[in-house]
């Protein structure tokens, strides 16, 4: 590839991307803040659901566990 | 004790003095990436949420400019590749339509369209480089790789847009053909 190749890409490119305003309009520390303070989402209950009945058929079959080692 | 002790212990006042005095660079990085000031201000507030969660990873004698510079990088490379490919970055400009616009508008949109189709950490180095023309050892830092794999990336995504706009030159030439007959009449 040459130079002249490079400079054209990147001519074409600048064009068409204008330039873009990096100035920031606000202060975001209310906003980080807030989200801080907000609690997670707690788990949907299918997880839960799903993490049961996973530990019940390990418990019931465990040599399930092997299997399932096995195919990860 | 010094500020950034006092934010890996959690003090949420060392953390506020921090944001204050980060978020310009985080979001004038993020901006030159994803080029909406809304997606930036809202990845920006993202990045700060992940660095109060991850502050017992800072180390104390590092550059917190550069971590979160990382991270905005990630968040913003996880926000292009959420982001539907036929959406394009191209603002309108404001104010009254200028001639030959929809001309220059639909080459435009053809340099867009290569570009949106490349990988998507090609773009970022791309753009950094091409567009923004960040520093080469700026932009390695906030991908996290060497200076000379983001060379390699941006050799990469000028071979192929080489290759998708190699009918452009023709194009371009058949477009100020256009263009010049529309200002003489």
């Amino acid at each position: 590839m040459t130079g002249h190749d490079d400079r054209q890409i990147r001519d074409a490119l600048q064009q068409s991307f204008p330039p873009v305003n990096t100035e920031i309009h606000r202060d975001l520390w209310p906003t980080v803040l807030r989200k801080l303070e907000a609690r997670p989402a707690p788990m949907p209950w299918y997880d839960w659901a799903l993490i049961g009945l996973s530990v019940g058929v390990f418990l019931f079959f465990p040599r399930l566990i092997l299997v399932f080692a096995y195919h990860l | 004790m010094d500020l950034f002790r006092r934010f890996a212990l959690g003090e949420i006042d060392a953390f506020e003095t921090l944001v204050r005095q980060f978020q310009g660079s985080v979001y004038a990085w993020i901006v030159r990436i994803v080029r909406d000031p809304g997606i930036a201000e809202d990845l920006t507030v993202e990045t700060f949420w992940r660095i109060y969660r991850a502050r017992h990873r800072f180390r104390h004698d590092g550059n917190f400019s550069a971590w979160s510079r990382r991270i905005a990088t990630n968040l913003a490379l996880d926000h292009l590749r959420r982001k539907r490919p036929e959406q394009s970055l191209v603002a309108d400009p404001a104010g009254v339509p200028q001639p030959n616009h929809l001309l220059q508008r639909e080459m435009q949109e053809e340099i867009h369209q290569a570009f949106r189709r490349l990988p998507v950490k090609l773009q970022v180095a791309a753009m950094l480089a091409l567009v923004e023309e960040q520093p080469y050892d700026e932009i390695a830092d906030a991908l996290g790789i060497s200076v000379g794999a983001v060379k390699l990336r941006i050799f990469r995504a000028v071979r192929i847009l080489r290759r998708q706009l190699g009918h452009l030159g023709v194009r371009r030439e058949e477009i100020q053909t256009r263009v010049n007959k529309n200002d003489r009449t």
